[in-house]
């Protein structure tokens, strides 16, 4: 028996309407969606799964988990296992049992079973993330529909949302939605019949073995239309469906469709939830949740900033030319992978002499210059700004070229952040999550984590700052 | 200890030189400082040199000293290149001080080069945050506008400074560039030129920028010794002073102030028994706006947090109390990064022997010069006296 004890979801603030669309093409392709939301530059599925993440595990109340999965099917890497650096940001064990899952829409549900398998096995606490932010060619319907968003889920033996039965079922149906190896955007032949077959045996088949009367369906959402073709096949009406449906605002989220979708219906205190991933290919899950009590949540799926469609173009580097060659200045990932306690987690020194924090905690103390060794040290991750400008186009070092092309200026600050046991300490940080003007001198700001650059084929995560809530 | 003095500057133009490389830069600004001595000087005399570049474009990155000393036909005398970003030529002159009064040399070379104009603007941009503390302050989004900047915002919260104060340096050291064949943005700008320019770095705009730049300056520095040899109107290195500092702004007590400047300052002055009053000009260190202001302060020209009425009030333009940058700073006479130091000691020289052209100053008899390495990891100050001096009242 495995259950759900915390949720957290996220999506990114921006958002796109189905008219912008319209007015750049004429025409919208993805049915039943009237927006939804668009990553920002600095952002990607390891991001987003860090931010909903860090809401589900304070959801819970708790720290360490023993288990971790993360699912998506657009990965910010192809191949390397993800969670080292998911694990690290969230500060988790470095012994905990580590899943990356993906190639397939229902990649999230498979994270969610298999934690559910791991805690029969013997695990005491799981932590699921799955994020995704699906791409398609710009004139098709898979990018028009082509949302932004994350779930995480902390599961544990017994608690208040059980997940009391699950299913599976799959048939070869090769070609309604896939992506060849090494290639950056999901395409679908666009056979309608035949991909509307494919979903609804699959799913229907999977749901046919649960006995179940759900007051809440979160169903796989490729588009806005498609979960209600199926709500026969489910034995449920549509308002089941539409009273939880992300895909409305949010888009296709991808694996994540089903596990955000699953967060909302928990959020809003349904009862029993039906719950029905999809994966071309073609294969189905389906769980039954049964809460019996609040489940904590903390979901943060709202945003309103407006994109027009060359902004949305920009934010995603369709029409940017990347990084520019050059030299000069070089940190090395060897070199950056030592300071990643500090990039994701702030850790900083106390020096034992004078009781001062130093950020990093290297060389000699910046208060009284004592070359003893710091004790640890943890800032909150909250601070105060003494020092901002904005960076305005060509302003940035090479390394930010790309951001700073798809997402414009920027606001770069010295923060003091403060310590947990007192002190503060101050950091250069680049502003995130709001426009560089929303960042002045005296301002209060918390720390997020971001892409930072990518050079060399690697990408750099670290921590940026934020308006505080 | 020998006293050290000053016996020729001189320097090549600052700006976009297509047709020139950076030896024959060097070899412009070594030809012009040894003409400028007064009684002439024999380049074999030169027993040392220091030379001062940061490398941008890593033309010649290891041994630039003797690359360009062989080209002036300096062989085999004792080299060294010098390294501390903005500050490198400053203090290669502070090195050749150091060289005459120990005694190991009478008479040496001083100067710097470097050439930011053969590079396509994202390799320039490599090069120009170099200088900045790389693995955070830089990764924070930063180049040089962005951290001086963040000094503006921080003195602007602070003080009360605004940002026509900033375009005040602008205005005043555009107007002195004019006048210097030298110079690179040899223009005037009006005070509503200085305002409307484009943000680069809020609060800066272009105006608070310097430009990059192609040049080399030359100084030589002759002994207590020999300096007859060269000059019946010795000026003297009446003042040293040099500081270092924490390179990341991040890492500093506060924003305000430039703490190795401070130190320099107080160094140069107590070395050479003056204070800024003592002073009839100074050459400071102006790679943006809020820099000339910072200095200001850091060298006691005015009290802290009163510099921006202090430029507005026309207090260092050339007919003020204390006139700054009458080179054009290097906001119009141009940054070669690792001439500049060099380049401003070419402006005392001109100014203390009479040789300043449109810019000179009436009499001047002691100034200072200020240069400053990133955003005040490294400054060096120099004062420099006419011989003989004679306290003027002000």
């Amino acid at each position: 028996m495995s259950a759900i004890v915390g949720v957290g979801a996220y999506a990114p603030r921006f958002r796109i309407s189905a008219e912008a669309f319209e007015e750049a093409w004429g025409r919208f392709d993805a049915a039943g969606v009237n927006g939804k939301a668009v990553p920002a530059a600095d952002e990607d599925p390891l991001t987003m799964g860090y931010e909903a993440a860090t809401r589900a595990l304070e959801a819970a109340g708790v720290e360490g988990v023993d288990w971790l999965a993360f699912a998506s099917t657009t990965p910010p890497m192809a191949e390397e296992d993800l969670t080292a650096r998911l694990g690290a940001m969230l500060d988790l064990p470095e012994d905990v049992g580590r899943h990356v899952l993906t190639g397939s829409t229902r990649a999230g549900t498979r994270g969610i079973v298999a934690a559910a398998d791991a805690l029969a096995g013997g695990a005491s606490r799981a932590l699921v993330v799955v994020a995704d932010a699906p791409r398609g060619e710009p004139d098709g319907e898979i990018d028009h529909a082509a949302g932004a968003g994350a779930a995480a889920f902390v599961l544990e033996a017994d608690g208040p949302a059980r997940i009391v039965d699950v299913a599976e079922h799959a048939s070869p149906y090769p070609g309604s939605r896939f992506r060849g190896t090494g290639e950056a955007t999901t395409d679908g032949l666009g056979v309608t019949r035949y991909d509307r077959r494919a979903f609804r045996e699959t799913v229907g088949a999977a749901v046919d073995g649960l006995s179940v009367d759900p007051d809440a369906v979160a169903i796989q959402a490729p588009n806005g239309k498609l979960p209600y073709r199926a709500a026969g096949d489910l034995g449920v009406d549509a308002e089941t469906i539409a009273s939880v449906a992300t895909v409305h605002e949010l888009g296709d989220l991808g694996a994540a469709s089903v596990p955000v979708t699953l967060a909302r219906a928990l959020a809003d205190g349904h009862g029993s939830i039906l719950a029905v991933a999809y994966g071309s290919g073609a294969g189905a899950d389906a769980l039954v949740v049964e809460a019996d009590g609040p489940v904590s949540t903390a979901l943060a799926l709202d945003g309103d900033d407006p994109l027009g469609y060359a902004e949305y173009l920009r934010q995603r580097g369709v029409v940017t030319a990347g990084p520019p060659s050059g030299g000069g200045a070089y940190v090395s990932v060897p070199t950056w992978q030592r300071s990643i306690p500090q990039r994701y987690r702030l850790e900083a020194g106390r020096c034992p002499d004078c009781g001062a924090l130093a950020f990093p905690p290297e060389g000699a103390c910046p208060a009284c210059g004592s070359r003893e060794p710091f004790g640890a040290a943890t800032l909150t991750g909250e601070g105060t700004i003494e020092a901002v400008t904005t960076i305005s186009q060509g302003g940035a070092p090479p390394e930010f070229a790309d951001l700073q092309s798809r997402a414009g200026d920027y606001a770069a600050a010295i923060v003091s952040l403060e310590g947990e046991d007192g002190g503060a300490v101050s950091a250069p940080a680049m502003g995130t999550d709001a426009e560089a003007d929303a960042f002045a001198v005296g301002d209060r700001v918390e720390a997020t984590i971001r892409r930072i650059y990518t050079q060399e084929g690697v990408t750099r995560y670290g921590f940026k700052i934020r308006p505080a809530e | 200890m020998r006293d050290a003095y000053l016996i020729g500057a001189g320097q090549s133009d600052y700006g976009a030189f297509p047709a020139e490389s950076y030896r024959s830069l060097f070899s412009t600004a070594f030809d012009a400082a040894v003409g400028s001595v007064p009684k002439g000087l024999e380049p074999g005399a030169i027993d040392e040199a220091f030379v001062g570049t940061l490398g941008v474009g890593g033309r010649q990155l290891g041994l630039p000293g003797p690359a360009v000393t062989e080209h002036v036909g300096l062989d085999g005398v004792p080299c060294t290149r010098v390294e501390n970003a903005c500050a490198a030529s400053g203090y290669a002159v502070r090195q050749a001080v150091a060289a005459v009064r120990s005694g190991m040399a009478d008479v040496v070379l001083a100067g710097g080069f470097e050439v930011m104009s053969d590079t396509s603007s994202d390799a320039t941009k490599y090069w120009l945050g170099v200088s900045g503390e790389t693995e955070w302050e830089r990764l924070s989004g930063t180049t040089f506008s962005g951290v001086y900047a963040q000094m503006a915002s921080a003195h602007m919260d602070r003080y009360g400074t605004t940002r026509e104060q900033l375009s005040h340096v602008a205005v005043k050291n555009h107007a002195n560039g004019a006048k210097n064949p030298h110079a690179q943005l040899g223009f005037e700008c009006s005070l509503e030129d200085a305002m409307a320019a484009p943000v680069v770095a809020d609060p800066l705009n272009l105006y608070h920028c310097c430009p990059t730049s192609d040049g080399a300056a030359c100084t030589i520095v002759a002994s207590e010794d020999v300096v007859d040899a060269y000059t019946d109107e010795p000026i003297r290195i009446a003042g040293v002073g040099a500081g270092s500092d924490r390179v990341g702004l991040f890492q500093r007590e506060e924003y305000t102030t430039v703490p190795a400047s401070e130190r320099a300052g107080e160094s140069a002055y107590e070395e050479a028994g003056v204070g800024p009053d003592g002073l009839d000009f100074a050459e400071v260190h102006d790679c943006f706006a809020i820099a000339e202001l910072l200095a200001y302060e850091d060298l006691g020209f005015c009290d802290r947090g009163e510099a921006g009425e202090f430029v507005a009030s026309g207090a260092t333009r050339p007919d003020g109390q204390l006139p700054v940058n009458t080179s054009g700073g290097l906001k119009s006479k141009g940054h070669p990064i690792g001439a500049t130091g060099a380049g401003q000691i070419v402006e005392a020289y001109k100014q203390l022997t009479g040789d300043a052209g449109e810019r000179q100053l009436s009499d001047p008899r002691r100034g200072l010069t200020h240069n400053v390495g990133g955003s005040g990891g490294a400054a060096v100050v120099h004062v420099f006296e006419r011989q003989p001096i004679e306290e003027v009242a002000r």
